[in-house]
């Protein structure tokens, strides 16, 4: 490919042929203000804020559409740009109510950030501000049209990505806004939440996190959307050990700059507050909170006493390197059936302008991490059902993250020895002579293996309840005292040792998954580049 | 090392002599008989005057119909150096975003003013009040009707004479 090379604020950059003056900038760490362009959508150049100075050019041009030249020379931050974004941002601060205080954008709010680095410090506007009010656009989508910069970032969404032309600008002037047709709001769009995201400023909002937490208080942790096979690349954002909401992260193989509705939705089980924070052991005087020491060590003891087939119920919510610590339990305790049930949607959900970002039929995160540890499905589309087999013989019964919620108060009483390992309370679980507590995926550190066939990581963003422990911790020691071997450290190790025994996680570390995740049917020596 | 000594020779009698230092004391204290300047107030019957910028325990300004003038923007919770504010927002049935929870925590507080400072909507103030005695801890963390309820007067951001300190 041929690349030109420019020089802009008077460094030289080279770039490919074709691209836009604002990416070469970006190239060099260059970022020009804008609103309308976005880098999946197409570029009207209509913002008019990213105009830079072009050596020889007749007037500013817009950066976001103007291509690389050889030998252009660019200023973006000398005085006729800086001048330009001035008056472009008091323009937008005509009919801006400056209502930061009670804006939800406020701290992420792009026309926030240029007017404080480079607007005017006191507008001069003495007209009163056109006033809209806001309206409701359906589904999650609140709009306030006198915060609107018309950038139309959300009617592009909607017609480039979405596909379904719900937005349009009307009316002309300063009586421009945004609205949909006849009140249709946005017809439950599943894709629709992510206009909010791409809003540069707090017109568009989510009533979910209407007036909830302050931009600036959040904490944001790099996850994987737990809500479908797909594992969109997501940020937790966390206040106070309290999540708040899901936020997509970009990646292009997967997800782009999207996320579902039905995905961003669903977060509040992650907050859910009735859970196990002991571990419990059940004896012949009932029930006990012995310390997980003890209860670990009394479990050892009855594991190997235990005789008969060891079976055990896994969810595919679960992590690999919790399913793995299992698989590799079972397998020291003689081998046996493990299963998994998870919900199955009866339709796929693709984004027609992204098709690669599908809400898949599978909603558990990790069927196809289950599928390759050998875990065999059971059970309806609804998770439920398909125990019997499980439930019915003696010997010993493990169930793990499944929290059994269609399974009668007796489930497992059959059974030498039940050990359920969740993070909730379980009336199914009431026979187990062991109740563990462990952590949600949003409090442990793990991999999930996305429909992709694509492992990718994710953190800790919550403090675990209680003394919940992750499941890969509690059956990793488990299974290696039996075995003799020192405890696993850390969930890097188990998934170490993971990848040493299946081989399409051949060669495949933590370091190498990195931030974005690894996609496993390359050559595992492709493996690491991004 | 020699040791050495050092003369000290006795001051005379006219500086040692207690005699000028009682006489110049006495003459203050006849001063004072025959034009008494009082510095003795007899709080808390006659009341402390304080200053403009006096900062002490907060209120929340209302409006006319009796709402709290704060709109829950988060500054004050961000700003408070102690963090001593717990504030939790909401939208009231008009749609007004405002505080459903909002307390702080007078003992925690250090009194800086910044909650006050940074108020976009001049809803919290410090206020010129010093008189905070209560029978138990919980009392001193001020919920919103508390602070609603108070009635000294709230504390200037700069001394009204003395242009100079705004």
């Amino acid at each position: 490919m041929s690349t030109v090379t420019l020089t802009i604020d008077g460094r030289q950059v080279t770039v490919p042929e074709g691209t836009s003056l604002l990416h070469a900038a970006q190239e060099i760490g260059v970022e020009v203000p804008h609103y309308c362009y976005h880098p999946a959508l197409s570029a009207p150049a209509q913002c008019r804020l990213c105009l830079v100075d072009v050596e020889g050019a007749p007037k500013p041009m817009p950066s976001c559409v103007t291509q690389a030249q050889d030998g252009q020379v660019v200023r973006t931050d000398d005085g006729l740009a800086r001048e330009m974004r001035k008056g472009v941002l008091e323009f937008y601060l005509i009919n801006h109510p400056l209502d930061c205080p009670i804006c939800d954008q406020s701290g992420e709010c792009k026309l926030q950030d240029y007017v404080h680095s480079e607007g005017r410090a006191h507008g001069r506007g003495i007209e009163p501000k056109r006033v809209f009010g806001r309206d409701d656009f359906g589904g999650d989508v609140l709009f306030y049209g006198d915060r609107c910069v018309m950038c139309t970032r959300c009617v592009r969404f909607m017609e480039e990505m979405a596909q379904d032309p719900v937005l349009t600008v009307v009316e002309r002037g300063d009586r421009a806004v945004i609205d949909t047709f006849f009140e249709q709001g946005l017809r439950d769009s599943p894709y629709a939440g992510n206009i909010v995201d791409i809003c540069p400023v707090g017109a568009l909002v989510s009533k979910d996190f209407l007036h909830k937490a302050r931009a600036w208080d959040l904490d944001h942790t790099p996850s994987v959307c737990p809500n479908c096979s797909q594992g969109c690349n997501i940020d937790i954002h966390t206040r106070d050990n309290v999540v708040h909401r899901l936020k997509p992260r970009e990646n292009p193989e997967v997800n782009g700059h999207w996320m579902c509705d039905y995905g961003r939705g669903r977060y509040e089980w992650m907050n859910r507050g009735d859970r196990i924070e002991e571990p419990f052991v059940r004896g012949d005087g009932g029930w006990s909170a012995p310390g997980w020491h003890a209860a670990l060590a009394s479990l050892r003891e009855r594991l190997e006493a235990c005789r008969g087939p060891v079976r055990a119920v896994a969810a595919a919510h679960a992590s690999n390197e919790d399913l793995a610590a299992l698989r590799e339990l079972m397998d020291r305790l003689g081998g046996g059936d493990i299963v998994y049930r998870s919900p199955r949607a009866p339709d796929e959900v693709p984004l027609p302008g992204f098709p690669v970002l599908t809400r898949r039929r599978d909603l558990a995160p990790n069927t196809r991490g289950a599928e390759l540890l050998g875990l065999r499905r059971v059970g309806s589309d609804d998770a439920t059902g398909g125990l019997e087999e499980v439930a019915a013989g003696a010997g010993a019964l493990i169930a793990l993250a499944d929290e059994l919620a269609d399974q009668p108060e007796d489930f497992g009483s059959r059974a030498e020895l039940f050990v359920y390992l969740g993070a909730h309370p379980a009336p199914a679980a009431r026979s187990a002579h062991f109740v563990l507590p462990v952590t949600t995926f949003a409090e442990q550190e793990g991999t999930f293996t996305s429909v992709q066939t694509r492992v990718q990581r994710f953190e800790p963003a919550l403090r675990a309840a209680g003394h919940a422990q992750p499941a890969w911790q509690v059956l990793g020691s488990l299974a290696a005292s039996l075995a003799g071997r020192p405890a696993p450290a850390s969930a890097s190790e188990v998934f170490d040792r993971l990848a040493a025994g299946v081989p399409e996680y051949e060669g495949l570390s933590y370091d190498r998954i990195g931030a974005r995740g690894t996609a496993v049917d390359r050559p595992a020596a492709l493996a690491g580049e991004r | 090392m020699a040791i050495s000594v050092k003369l000290v020779r006795r001051p005379e009698a006219a500086r040692s002599s207690y005699l000028r230092a009682a006489l110049k004391g006495m003459s203050l204290t006849f001063r004072h008989m025959v034009n008494p300047r009082k510095v003795t107030r007899s709080y808390p019957e006659e009341p402390t005057e304080l200053h403009a910028r006096w900062r002490g325990t907060h209120r929340m300004e209302v409006h006319a119909d009796g709402r709290p003038k704060c709109v829950a923007c988060g500054l004050c919770p961000t700003v408070c150096p102690a963090n001593c504010i717990r504030l939790v927002g909401g939208e009231d049935d008009q749609g007004n975003r405002y505080p459903i929870v909002y307390e702080i925590d007078e003992f925690r507080c250090i009194f800086c003013g910044m909650c006050q400072e940074v108020c976009p909507v001049e809803a919290i103030h410090v206020g010129q009040h010093f008189e905070n005695a209560e029978y138990t801890r919980e009392r001193f963390v001020y919920d919103l009707d508390r602070l609603m309820e108070q009635e000294h007067p709230v504390t200037a951001l700069w001394d009204p004479s003395d242009p100079a300190s705004e």
